[in-house]
């Protein structure tokens, strides 16, 4: 996919984070460029959804920076030793830029499917409650769910939940979307149907991060693939260089080597 | 059996029991507002916080109701606290069923699933909202059922209330049974007042979790 070069949004500098004796990540450096689709792989336990959490300060990070759009997350900005973390409110600004998709979908089982999408709109962008249904059934018809908007999360199928919770996070028209495995606890005959709409979002020129195990998908939809290994990146570069036939790192190697056993890529 | 007790004795009794209703649903309230109150702030404050809470839980549940009834009615004006019976009766039903209701809402807090919450804080909702809207009516499904029970128990309890001479239903029918030598009849229709209140009680929790529940049948 050929965009224009365009400007970092997010920039992620030294960043590290420990829980307790287990180093998570170590020294972080990397960017995601406007209307980039950035893959995050690597082995279990590398560090993958804890750097895409520390995106939006799900996981408070520490050392290091994560800034969108120049604006540092989850830190007062300059406050040093020790960092002093930003008021509830100033957070949630940040944080209703940045749409967040996750592995168990997460839908709040109480409100059908459109008072799901409509509920941050009234609560957060404080849009009178029409208002915030017509903007959720037209987030519901673009992830293909316009004949469900009454339905409960009990009575869809993992798939359609997880295209709910995708509209969800578009509803609020973020500037970046991060998923963390969206498809990992799906069936497989209902992968595609996700996958399709993150195509379709990534074709619109929407910026995405996206933590996954879909080889595929990073091999044909991603503009870089970042590989991590115990906490530290290896590398981030255009996939052909990832899944070309010998990458040049070892490890990278032995990782996509499972892979080709099973001939997925 | 002299039922023509009952209309000499009636309209007292029925007074009785509309104190002790009265002050049955007031500190059922009461103590469900402070008690809900009390855990949300455990569940968003810090150690220092929380250990101070955790006295006062330990502290009401650790003494009997009745002897809270006395240090609130006969120790309160040494305090500068004078109130009268009723409203005494009331207070303390609050103070006494706070901690059990607070408890009962800090284990829906804490069995409450961890992803819900950060999807809602991903999306900037406020924890106020995020309680109300979210936490809130899903966490009924789990806790009418305890909450019911505890609320049947305070409608026995509030015979309790008249060592501070409330003039509730037991006393009442006390004096109904030392006037007229009768027993079985007064604390017949005793029974009877209690066995509706405690039915009115679990028909009302039946709602209440029909209610929450809606969303669990599949549509």
């Amino acid at each position: 996919m050929a965009k224009a070069k365009a400007d970092a949004i997010i920039t992620i500098e030294g960043l590290g984070k420990r829980y307790g004796d287990f180093q998570a990540l170590t020294d972080i450096t990397m960017e995601v460029r406007r209307s980039e689709v950035v893959c995050v792989i690597g082995p279990s336990g590398s560090g993958k959804s804890t750097l895409l959490r520390c995106l939006n300060f799900l996981e408070v990070y520490d050392p290091g920076e994560v800034r969108m759009d120049g604006e540092l997350i989850g830190w007062e900005e300059g406050s040093a030793n020790p960092r002093k973390p930003l008021s509830g409110a100033k957070l949630r600004d940040q944080r209703k830029n940045i749409g967040m998709v996750f592995q168990q979908f997460n839908l709040w089982p109480h409100f059908s499917a459109l008072q799901n999408v409509a509920e941050a709109l009234i609560q957060v962008k404080k849009l009178p409650v029409k208002e915030a249904h017509a903007l959720a059934r037209a987030a519901l018809e673009k992830v293909n769910l316009g004949d469900r908007t009454d339905s409960y999360p009990s009575g869809l199928s993992g798939g359609q939940q997880q295209r709910v919770a995708i509209a969800r996070a578009i509803a609020m028209e973020p500037r970046v979307m991060l998923f963390d495995e969206p498809t990992s606890a799906l069936d497989p005959e209902l992968v595609g149907e996700v996958l399709n709409v993150m195509k379709e979002l990534a074709s619109e020129g929407m910026t995405m991060v996206v933590v996954t195990h879909e080889m595929g998908f990073a091999a044909h939809v991603a503009d870089r693939v970042a590989f991590l290994d115990e906490g530290r990146l290896v590398c981030c570069v255009p996939p052909k260089e990832i899944f070309a036939r010998e990458p040049a790192d070892s490890r990278v190697r032995a990782f996509l080597q499972t892979y080709r056993e099973r001939n997925v890529v | 059996m002299e039922l023509d007790l009952f209309v000499r004795y009636g309209p007292a009794l029925l007074h009785g029991f509309g104190v002790t209703v009265l002050c049955w649903i007031a500190g059922s309230i009461g103590g469900l507002v402070l008690g809900f109150a009390i855990a949300c702030l455990y569940h968003w404050s810090g150690k220092w916080m929380r250990w101070a809470l955790q006295v006062y839980i330990d502290a009401v549940r650790g003494s009997p109701f009745m002897i809270q009834l006395f240090i609130l009615y006969y120790g309160g004006p040494y305090f500068g606290l004078t109130l009268d019976p009723v409203p005494a009766g009331i207070l303390g039903f609050i103070v006494y069923g706070s901690p059990y209701f607070a408890e009962i809402f800090r284990s829906g807090f804490q069995s409450f699933p961890k992803g819900q919450l950060e999807a809602a804080r991903s999306v900037g909702i406020n924890e106020w909202a995020i309680t109300r809207r979210i936490v809130l009516p899903q966490m009924l499904v789990s806790i009418t059922a305890p909450l019911t029970n505890f609320i049947i128990i305070l409608t026995k309890e509030t015979a309790i209330l008249s060592v501070v001479t409330v003039p509730e239903l037991l006393s009442e029918t006390q004096t109904m049974a030392a006037e007229t030598f009768t027993y079985v009849e007064p604390f017949l229709a005793l029974s009877l007042f209690y066995w509706f209140m405690v039915e009115f009680t679990s028909w009302l929790g039946k709602r209440v979790e029909a209610r929450v529940t809606r969303h669990l049948k599949r549509a």
